[in-house]
């Protein structure tokens, strides 16, 4: 196909973060045509033609995201959440550390169909090297007059303002991101106001993810219906999966929807180390339920594997062998959440932190089956029970694990030791 | 139990819920927290507050709402048309059980020496909804400093915070302050002071009743009484015009505390430190208890009541018969309640028939109802308002908080300027505003009235602070020269200051003085050399002072926590005072001894003083103060003045 891959297609090309070179390979073409094609309200449509969900993690649809602004509500602001910190997530470090031109064209195409003078590009804190990055092609953008007044002769105004995090997983929450942003404690806000009514300084907001963003010079430069074409019907385009785990080629792939889980697995990862058999894998990062081996020949499609009880989430795609103990993962993760915890809400706050403490007594060998009980009672009472969620997520993988893995649970309770570990130590002796 | 939405009823504004199976409607834009209450149906709750908005933060208040995926925080969610609201089903009681759980997951748990045991909605929400065992395992809680003083009056425990936000709330949304803040996060998250120094403000003194919890203290409080040994007395707080309405708590016959009584009209649930930390000097023993002759020259003997009495009549009576009775001045004070200034007023004019009456040392020029026109509540609705001077503020300090309210809800303009503005610059600075409150000090009612003449546009109203708890109800009551009660209109006399100083000289010969009158003591040489050259010194006074030190004839009086009676506050809002002690000495009410006064030199139609009896002549005789009744606005129509 020569359409794909897509965002990734010249990440090959010497110095690609260059914008002479990005150009070179037909950069910021897209921005031009949309200057030249579009008006803000049929790249609006255009947008919600070519049926591209967010790719932060919910999955929302873009174009429908924008059309929640309120019209006539100015100024605008739009916010590009590059706070990518979901474990086993790192798909927008590499678009940017690959391409941040590609990214900047992205944020300008957007803010010009959402009519926003002020773009901000909100980077994790530990993302340094990216931020300079970034900072240095909004520099050259603004030499090259992409970036500033009347762009490209378009009459269209816009500012691109890149702002480092200091480093909290909830502000990749898009109201956090917003608190923070403002100077504030980043914690999520109470919802309504929705960000598109009342988000960054009172006023009208989109945040979109780095992904979904890098996608938008391509949606205008071969339109929506084309966009349309690729994946499924539920998942349009394509995705960017990071891979990590037991397997041997661990890396970022970027993956037609649809294709199933196990061509990504077997063709791009070069399938499982040697020795090593798949035991399970997270298909959405860090927050998502943990699927079998079986689950691998589902497509990569969003409500596909929804329906199989996890998510796509981020794009993290985890793979474990045999040798790994769920509840040796399970107790890393609520460790995890109960490090990141905003403290806003109750159930997340005390919920997270009651939890790891009876993960790490189960993972010890030390819980009793009581518990055990317990520690599935109090992922009941946090999930669906919290502010944002952060709280909720903080659940899932443990529940899930607890669901398909349940005797190894219950071996752990009053063994002494990690059941998992001790069975691997031994066959290693 | 299934339950059936509420059939649509009329579009009035109003929309129908059904919560737990019965129906209510509510205006639109209702919390289902509110609507609930309506019903008489409680939902717990730690964060949020009446006074504060919502955050949504305890998730104590979730509920069950039909087509919601998720429980709903009752206390962030509106109300909609149809809505069906469970509040008692399994779901609801599991999670409410869940969040308590979490709460005590890191709380000390040390209720047995914590103050706040009998009133600390975390006690009391675990008892009554809570699970009765915790489920958790480790002992490892997350520790924090304790007992941290915040200031002279406020101590903070870390430990049992539950992280309400409402402290952060309060500073954020009420005073505009933002001494505290947050720090840290998750479950090492702690609220602190801004960057750890004391706290400044002048209303520090409302945290602890903000606070849900035993987080935040009273360090005057602390460890003084268990909530439940508390005799509480609905009030009002005598420092200043204002007319907060407090609960004035004691045990042991001494005043513990002042709490909060919400009014919205008034104090909006808020208090000033200078008020609420006051109360220690109620409990003084320092007190005038006997009553006491002491004639110019003879021996100083104490009597009883009655005798005293009739030895101020006597003494009074041969004034009058000697040099008339305009050599009689009579002073009230701004710390008696209505009930007795209103006997003293007429005591003058009508018993012993003298025009020198006053309560205060300054005249009081072209008294107009107009200048009280502006109530607490209506700030909120003004566009525009000016504050003229520091002095409103200093002397009604809670008024700073409904300016705060006007500024953050309606987007109010504050002016707050010099004495000397001018007024054509005050009317150009406030053009386009459709409601404008000026607001100024008795000592600039005048430059107020220029001010409000000079606005032209809008609707303008103006607000007079007068000074001492009953400042207001004085004037009301005719406890002023050329003015009787209801503003009629009296034969001149002389002004305070002029009374002490016709004493002074000699044209007056006998002062008849009903105390507490602390502006009076300010008067400095002239009130000495007045008290020394009068004939006669009749005060009835609670406290030793100048003026119970040199009297001729004295009598114990009450003091404002030992008495019934009602108070009039700035805006002529006329509030009841109940006692919180018992009286100190065991002479009749002030109310009495101006009756039996007015019996022995003569009246005849005086009955016999009860508070409660002079109250309903006075509401007879006074139709504005009739209409107020208890906690309305006394409000006077300008022809009424003379």
């Amino acid at each position: 196909m020569a359409e794909f891959p897509l965002l990734t297609k010249d990440f090959g090309t010497q110095d690609l973060h260059e914008r002479a070179v990005y150009e070179r390979t037909g950069g910021y073409q897209g921005l031009r045509e949309a200057f030249k094609r579009f008006t803000p309200e049929t790249l609006i449509a255009e947008v919600k033609t070519s049926g591209i969900r967010g790719r932060g993690g919910a999955g929302f649809p873009t174009g429908t995201k924008w059309s929640f602004l309120p019209k006539d509500v100015f100024p605008r602001y739009l916010c590009c959440n590059a706070d990518e910190s979901e474990p086993g997530c790192f798909k927008d470090r590499y678009l940017i550390d690959k391409s941040p031109h590609q990214l900047v064209e992205g944020v300008l195409i957007a803010s010009y169909a959402l009519q926003v003078n002020v773009a901000f590009i909100y980077i994790r804190g530990e993302y340094r090297d990216q931020r300079l990055l970034l900072e240095r092609a909004v520099e050259e953008a603004r030499a090259a007059g992409f970036i500033g007044k009347n762009i490209l002769g378009s009459g269209f105004d816009c500012d691109v303002i890149v702002h480092g995090g200091a480093g909290a997983y909830i502000c990749g929450e898009e109201t956090a991101l917003i608190d923070s942003l403002e100077g504030l404690r980043g914690q999520p806000r109470l919802k309504p106001p929705f960000p598109a009514v009342k988000g960054l300084y009172g006023q009208p907001t989109v945040v979109n993810n780095v992904e979904t963003l890098c996608n938008l010079p391509h949606i205008v430069q071969r339109g929506g219906e084309w966009f349309k074409s690729l994946g499924t019907e539920g998942s349009t385009g394509t995705r960017l999966f990071c891979c990590s785990g037991h397997i041997k080629k661990p890396g970022t792939y970027e993956m037609l929807l649809g294709t199933p889980i196990r061509e990504l697995l077997e063709e791009e990862c070069g399938g499982m180390r040697t020795g090593s058999t798949l035991k399970a894998f997270q298909p959405g990062g860090g927050s998502m339920q943990v699927l079998l081996p079986e689950h691998v020949d589902l497509p990569l499609d969003m409500n596909e594997v929804q329906k199989a009880g996890s998510s796509l989430g981020a794009g993290a795609m985890i793979f474990m062998d045999q040798d790994t103990c769920l509840v040796d993962v399970s107790m890393r993760l609520v460790d995890f959440y109960q490090h990141e915890s905003c403290g806003k809400c109750v159930p997340c706050r005390e919920g997270t932190y009651f939890e790891s403490q009876l993960m790490h007594k189960l993972e010890a060998g030390h819980a009793t089956p009581a518990e055990l009980a317990t520690l599935s009672d109090i992922c009941a009472n946090m999930d669906g029970r919290c502010f944002c969620p952060l709280g909720d997520t903080a659940t899932w993988f443990v529940m899930s694990a607890y669901k398909h893995f349940r005797d190894e649970f219950e071996a752990h309770c009053n063994a002494g030791e990690c059941p998992v570990k001790a069975r691997a130590r031994e066959r290693a002796a | 139990m299934t339950q059936t939405p509420a059939a649509p009823g009329p579009d009035d504004g109003r929309v129908g819920v059904t919560i737990d199976g019965r129906e209510v409607r509510v205006p639109k834009g209702t919390l289902v927290l509110d609507a609930a209450t309506e019903l008489g149906i409680h939902i717990p709750i730690y964060c949020a507050h009446a006074k504060l908005d919502p955050v949504a933060v305890c998730r104590m208040c979730l509920v069950h709402i039909e087509k919601f995926p998720k429980p709903q925080p009752a206390c962030a969610t509106t109300v909609a048309e149809g809505m069906v609201v469970t509040t008692n089903n399994a779901e609801v009681t599991k999670l409410r059980e869940g969040v308590l759980e979490f709460l005590l997951v890191n709380h000390p748990l040390d209720c047995p020496v914590c103050d706040r045991g009998g009133e600390c909605d975390l006690q009391d929400f675990t008892f009554r909804y809570g699970p009765g065992t915790s489920r958790f395992p480790i002992t490892e809680k997350v520790h924090f400093a304790k007992a941290l003083p915040l200031s002279q009056h406020i101590e903070l425990d870390q430990e049992r915070c539950i992280l309400c936000w409402r402290c952060v709330r309060y500073y954020d949304e009420i005073t505009g302050e933002k001494e505290i803040v947050l720090q840290q996060r998750g479950v090492q998250t702690l609220v602190t002071t801004f960057n750890g120094e004391q706290l400044k403000s002048n209303f520090q003194g409302n945290l602890p009743e903000v606070c849900p919890v035993g987080a935040l203290t009273h360090r005057e409080y602390r460890f003084r009484a268990r909530p439940w040994e508390l005799q509480r007395a609905p009030s009002v707080c005598p420092e200043c015009s204002y007319g907060c309405n407090i609960n004035a708590d004691s045990r042991d016959f001494e005043i513990k505390r002042f709490a909060s009584r919400d009014n919205p009209l008034v104090d909006d649930m808020w208090l000033c430190d200078r008020g609420r930390y006051s109360f220690p000097q109620w409990n003084t023993s320092e007190r005038v208890r006997r009553p006491q002759l002491r004639p110019r020259g003879g021996e100083q003997r104490d009597v009883t009541a009655v005798e005293a009495i009739s030895a101020a009549a006597r003494e009074l009576r041969a004034v009058v018969d000697q040099h008339g009775s305009g050599a009689v001045g009579v002073l009230g004070s701004a710390l008696n309640t209505n009930e007795e200034l209103w006997l003293l007023g007429r005591l003058a004019r009508d018993v012993i028939g003298t025009p020198h009456i006053d309560h205060q040392l300054e005249p009081f020029e072209k008294l107009d109802p107009a200048e009280h026109a502006l109530g607490i509540a209506d700030i909120e609705e003004c566009d525009a308002l000016v504050v003229l001077g520091a002095e409103p503020e200093a002397e009604a300090p809670v008024l700073t908080l409904r300016l705060f309210k006007a500024e953050r809800k309606r987007g109010a303009r504050v002016h707050r300027l010099d004495h000397g503005a001018d007024p054509s610059r005050i009317a150009s600075a406030v053009r386009g505003a459709k409601t404008i409150g000026v607001i100024a000090d008795e000592t600039n009612r005048a430059h107020a009235a220029r001010v409000a003449a000079a606005i032209t546009g809008g609707a303008v109203r103006r607000l007079t602070v007068t000074r001492g708890v009953n400042g207001r109800g004085a004037k009301d009551m005719g406890v002023l020269p050329g003015l009787a009660a209801g503003y009629r209109s009296a034969p001149s006399g002389k002004h305070g200051r002029e009374i002490l100083e016709a004493a002074a000289s000699g044209a007056l010969r006998a002062l008849l003085i009903l105390g507490p009158n602390p502006a009076l003591e300010t008067a400095g040489d002239v009130l000495q050399r007045a008290l020394a050259r009068a004939d006669s010194v009749v005060v009835i006074d609670s406290r030793p002072g100048v003026c119970a030190g040199a009297a001729t004839v004295l009598i114990p009086g009450h003091a404002f926590f030992e008495k019934h009676g009602t108070v009039t506050n700035l805006e002529g809002r006329v509030q009841r005072i109940r006692p919180a002690l018992p009286p100190a000495t065991p002479t009749p009410t002030e109310t009495r001894v101006l009756s039996s006064l007015a019996a022995e030199l003569g009246a005849r139609d005086w009955d016999r003083g009860e508070p409660s009896a002079v109250n309903r002549a006075l509401r007879a005789a006074l139709a504005p103060y009739a209409a107020a009744g208890n906690g309305g606005r006394a409000t006077w129509v300008a022809e009424a003045v003379a």
